[in-house]
């Protein structure tokens, strides 16, 4: 589904849909890459340093090369990010401290930038992470893979299947509201403003405004939920919700072995001779 | 059982149908609004909407409920927009739930700032206890934050007199980071205690409003155990009344479905056709018998199959084998290539079904009631929401099915030709119909003319001039979904744009209302761009029910039309205008029936005098009866008042008078217009 675009003529951010074609990557197992993206994620909070980043900026690289995503995937960066980046930048230059580098008669201390461009590293790398699994995964692949890792978690006694099922109806759902609240949003575009004249007539109108729109979209979400259920209770409740199976096959162990190759290597480095403080 | 009352038997046990549901349209809701607040600037405090959704659930269910609607969204939340959207979800749902809960047992303000004091506490000390353990991000964080402030106090420096200041600053700031955990832990819990003060505010009013949402879930998973066997079923006397209803839904009925037989249901709307279903599929009758050899066995293998009329809402599955076998008790190998190629779908098993037509969804449907093997299946009015090419491949499919498989059919119709096919033919007499369609009988006061009659100019009102859109331009995901349309509407015009489902029509209302900027070519109204004159369309989109925000008719006439909410007179006169009485004023949106819904919506887009009128799929989901009568009120709009209609539809049945032109659209471009009749 496409998010709604301010201007036209700019590239869209394309969600949970894979782009087209086939790939290595693509016909990975869900599971694989969500346990790969959750275990990055984990590393990078705990060791946010310059070695690890550059480990898994170049392992999105590659991924995204064997995956075959071309560079028009990616969405347009609008322009107040922008605007964010360089304030951001100027004020942490400002800031000064080692290292310093000459630049003729002015000396610039980069050691505020520098962690800044750290931070901005870290939040890049991430979102990289995650768009790979979104531009290569079908979203009918998740539930399941799901349902299938948290099956160690079954013995204590943790519904995982309800978990799944509900994950994979609300993956069902959510293009369709998602739909129904643009319809929605164009449905007040149409209508005529009315400006009050008061602070408090337009705090109130304010208040009514939201009310509205929430019950809104409650109501309509409530009759989906309604005939969700029926539909459900039709099919004599919950049971399979796959007709292939969801495992990992030899190509995922060589996946996982190299995410956790990488994460070994980043966090030694780390650790030892490349650290950073 | 209505929204507002929490359902009074708290079950143990694995998810029921409507729990599982609720839960997961919930958290689909929830995740939305995380995504947006995430994702879209300046957009942060819509965060605070997502508590609603969960509240209510944490009201109306119990706790598990919550859990898997709270997984189920974080994780899309997560896939979608990274750990910023998994934690505003688990915030939501943290939230959310507390209030719901604190609301269920019948507690007060005092209570619930109680419970966000605690809660508070605690999310402030995992944070807190988090931030200790992660130092490396800790640092990277505060070092971070620490430059951008030392930096601005170094611009701020350079301002002659601003020295102190810039000092102070950059001095408290450097003091407060030392005291982190001090900081981290108030403001959690002073951001918690006011994120739960607006959840809980918000969440009252809603509930408040929501006191007349209708239950439309009717359906029962069977109760009775033992040996399945539905056919052949008996009923005598059977009748049937909703709870809180003053009179019979159904019935007096006696009839009998045997093994192997094709047997129709006709009725008009309100002779009890659907309640007949809901009897057959397992649901107690208010009086009289069924008789069964053995369990209804609803869903379950070699028991009773469900097809409804809706065909979007029964599909479960986001890709097409995935939802045949949906629901099937684990463990059960299905042959889903044999079951599509028996319904047509042969093919299509790795399609996702977000692109299926109406009747390639119904004919789904069919295959996964099939999958089931059942001894009986029940198809409820199937058709009444496909184009004329889906039913009539949906008809081949059901008139074989008894042929091919041991098995009883009934089909639950209002179309006569449907039921034909049938061995043998029930027609349901009811008990006086609804009184719902009744009272909306045409009685269309004509409206006073808006333009002058018969001042029919060259200039047309609406031009399209070779308009062209393409969805997701420039990435991937590219698809055209229209190219190079040309063609004018007049004042007094009526046109029919006819396509299939994602032939582009539904893009194309949007181009001439204005909401889309077509990717090439222009859409001018009186000359100049649509999109700039949001408004001077009038668009009825096909679901009513989105478009009607306020919480009772005449607030809803009012604000769509533009007229203050005190000016009785206007709002009754825009009602009299869609042929409503003015006793429905004061009428609750949640209360109208569909055909009343949308001639509400017609009314508020009416008052403002609109150049053009498009309404899109005017008449899906109505009965024959509120079908006639919103048909004759638009012709009689059209031929009094002058008004240009633009319809949108993939059906033309009854549209000729009202659309003496009609344009095709497939695939996107406009094939030979075709005119059906001499203008008007």
């Amino acid at each position: 589904m496409t998010a709604p675009t301010a201007t036209k003529q700019r590239k869209p951010v394309v969600l949970l849909r894979p782009v087209p074609g086939d790939s290595v990557i693509h016909r990975l197992w869900a599971g694989t890459k969500l346990i790969v993206v959750a275990g990055i994620g984990v590393m990078l909070t705990f060791y946010p340093g310059w070695v690890p980043i550059a480990l898994v900026a170049a392992l999105i690289m590659t991924t995204a090369w064997l995956a075959h995503i071309p560079r028009s995937a990616l969405p347009s960066i609008p322009r107040w990010l922008w605007i964010v980046l360089f304030i951001g930048g100027a004020t942490a230059t400002f800031a000064g401290g080692g290292p310093v580098i000459d630049l003729g008669s002015v000396e610039v201390g980069l050691g505020g930038l520098v962690t800044f461009l750290r931070i901005t590293a870290v939040s890049i790398v991430l979102l990289g992470l995650g768009a790979l699994v979104s531009w290569t995964t079908n979203v009918a692949e998740i539930a399941p893979a799901v349902a299938t890792l948290g099956r160690p978690l079954r013995p204590l006694r943790i519904p995982v299947d309800d978990w799944a099922v509900t994950l994979a109806l609300a993956l069902r759902a959510f293009p369709m509201l998602i739909d129904e609240f643009r319809v929605l949003y164009a449905a007040r575009r149409l209508r005529p403003k009315q400006v009050p004249t008061t602070r408090r007539a337009r705090r109130r109108r304010w208040a009514i405004e939201i009310v509205d729109i929430i019950s809104a979209g409650i109501t309509v979400a409530l009759r989906r939920a309604d005939e969700m259920g029926d539909a459900i209770t039709a099919r004599g409740g919950a049971g399979q919700i796959s007709a292939a199976p969801s495992r990992p096959r030899r190509a995922d162990w060589v996946a996982l072995s190299i995410s956790i190759l990488l994460c070994a290597v980043a966090v030694t480095l780390e650790l030892t001779v490349l650290g950073t403080l | 059982m209505t929204v507002t009352e929490a359902s009074a038997p708290r079950r143990v046990g694995s998810l029921q149908p409507v729990e599982l549901a609720q839960a997961s349209v919930m958290a689909a809701l929830c995740a939305a609004t995380a995504i947006i607040a995430v994702v879209v600037p300046f957009a942060a405090g819509v965060s605070l909407l997502g508590t609603v959704p969960m509240g209510l659930l944490a009201y109306r269910y119990r706790l598990r409920v919550l859990i898997a609607a709270t997984v189920a969204g974080a994780v899309i939340a997560f896939l979608i927009a990274g750990m910023g959207g998994f934690m505003t979800v688990v915030n939501c749902a943290y939230i959310g739930g507390l209030t719901g809960i604190v609301k269920r047992r019948g507690r007060g303000l005092p209570t619930v700032f109680g419970a966000a004091l605690v809660a508070g506490a605690l999310f402030g000390g995992a944070t807190v206890a988090a931030l200790a353990i992660l130092t490396r991000l800790r640092h990277l964080l505060f070092e971070s934050v620490t430059a951008n402030i030392n930096g601005l106090a170094a611009v701020i420096a350079r301002i002659p007199d601003m020295e102190p200041f810039a000092e102070r600053l950059k001095h408290d700031f450097a003091t407060m980071l030392d005291y982190w955990p001090y900081l981290f832990f108030c403001s959690s819990v002073l951001s918690i205690v006011m994120v739960t003060f607006i959840g809980w505010w918000a969440l009252s009013r809603v509930m408040r409003r929501l006191l007349g949402v209708p239950d439309v879930h009717k359906l029962q998973s069977s109760t009775d155990t033992g040996q399945i066997a539905p056919v052949p079923a008996r009923l005598h006397d059977v009748r049937f009344r909703y709870p809180k209803a003053d009179h019979d839904a159904l019935g007096p009925v006696s009839l009998n479905v045997e093994l192997g037989e094709h047997l129709a249901v006709t009725g008009a709307n309100g002779s009890g056709k659907t309640t007949l279903m809901l009897m057959l599929a397992g649901r107690e009758p208010t009086s009289g018998t069924i008789d069964r050899p053995g369990a209804v066995g609803l869903g379950e293998l070699g028991g009773t199959a469900v097809i409804m009329q809706h065909p979007e809402s029964q599909v479960l599955g986001t890709r097409v084998a995935d939802d045949v076998v949906w629901g099937l008790p684990p463990g059960k190998t299905t042959d889903v290539h044999q079951l599509l190629t028996e319904v047509g779908l042969d093919g299509l098993a790795e399609r996702d079904t977000g692109g299926l037509s109406g009747g390639e969804l119904q004919r789904l449907a069919v295959a996964a009631a099939l999958a089931r093997e059942p001894s009986l299946l029940i198809a409820d009015e199937v058709t009444s929401m496909v184009d004329q090419d889906g039913r009539d491949s949906l008809m081949s499919v059901l008139s074989g099915l008894t042929q091919h498989h041991r098995m009883s059919l009934v089909h639950i119709t209002h179309y006569n030709d449907e039921a034909d096919a049938a061995d043998r033919a029930i027609k349901l007499t009811g008990n006086g119909g609804a009184a719902d369609n009744t009272e909306m009988v045409a009685t269309a006061a004509a409206p006073a003319a808006t333009v002058p009659m018969g001042h029919h100019s060259d200039e047309p009102v609406l031009e399209l001039k070779g308009v062209g859109h393409e969805y997701a331009s420039g990435t991937p995901w590219a698809t055209t979904a229209l190219r190079d349309i040309n063609f004018a509407v007049h004042e007094g015009d009526g046109v029919l744009i006819h396509g299939l489902n994602g032939s582009g029509k539904s893009t194309l209302a949007w181009i001439m209302a204005g909401l889309t900027v077509p990717t090439a070519g222009s859409c001018l109204l009186d000359g100049a761009p649509v999109s700039d004159q949001v408004g001077g369309v009038a668009i009825s989109f096909q679901a009513a029910r989105l478009q009607l925000m306020r919480s009772r008719v005449d607030l809803e006439v009012a604000s769509a039309a533009g007229f203050s909410v005190r000016d009785h007179g206007r709002v009754v006169e825009a009602l009299a205008t869609v042929g409503l009485d003015h006793g429905l004023a004061n009428r609750r949106i949640d209360q109208l029936s569909g055909g009343q819904m949308r001639r509400v919506v017609l009314a508020g887009l009416l008052a403002r005098s609109p150049r053009v009128l498009i309404l899109d799929e005017p008449l899906a989901g109505l009965d024959a009866a509120s079908q006639r009568g919103l048909l004759r009120l638009l012709v009689d709009l059209r031929r009094r008042a002058d008004l240009t209609v633009v319809v949108i539809s993939h059906d033309f049945s009854g549209l000729e008078e009202l659309c003496p032109r009609i344009l095709h659209l497939h695939d996107g471009a406009l094939t030979a217009p075709t005119v059906a009749g001499g203008m008007s």
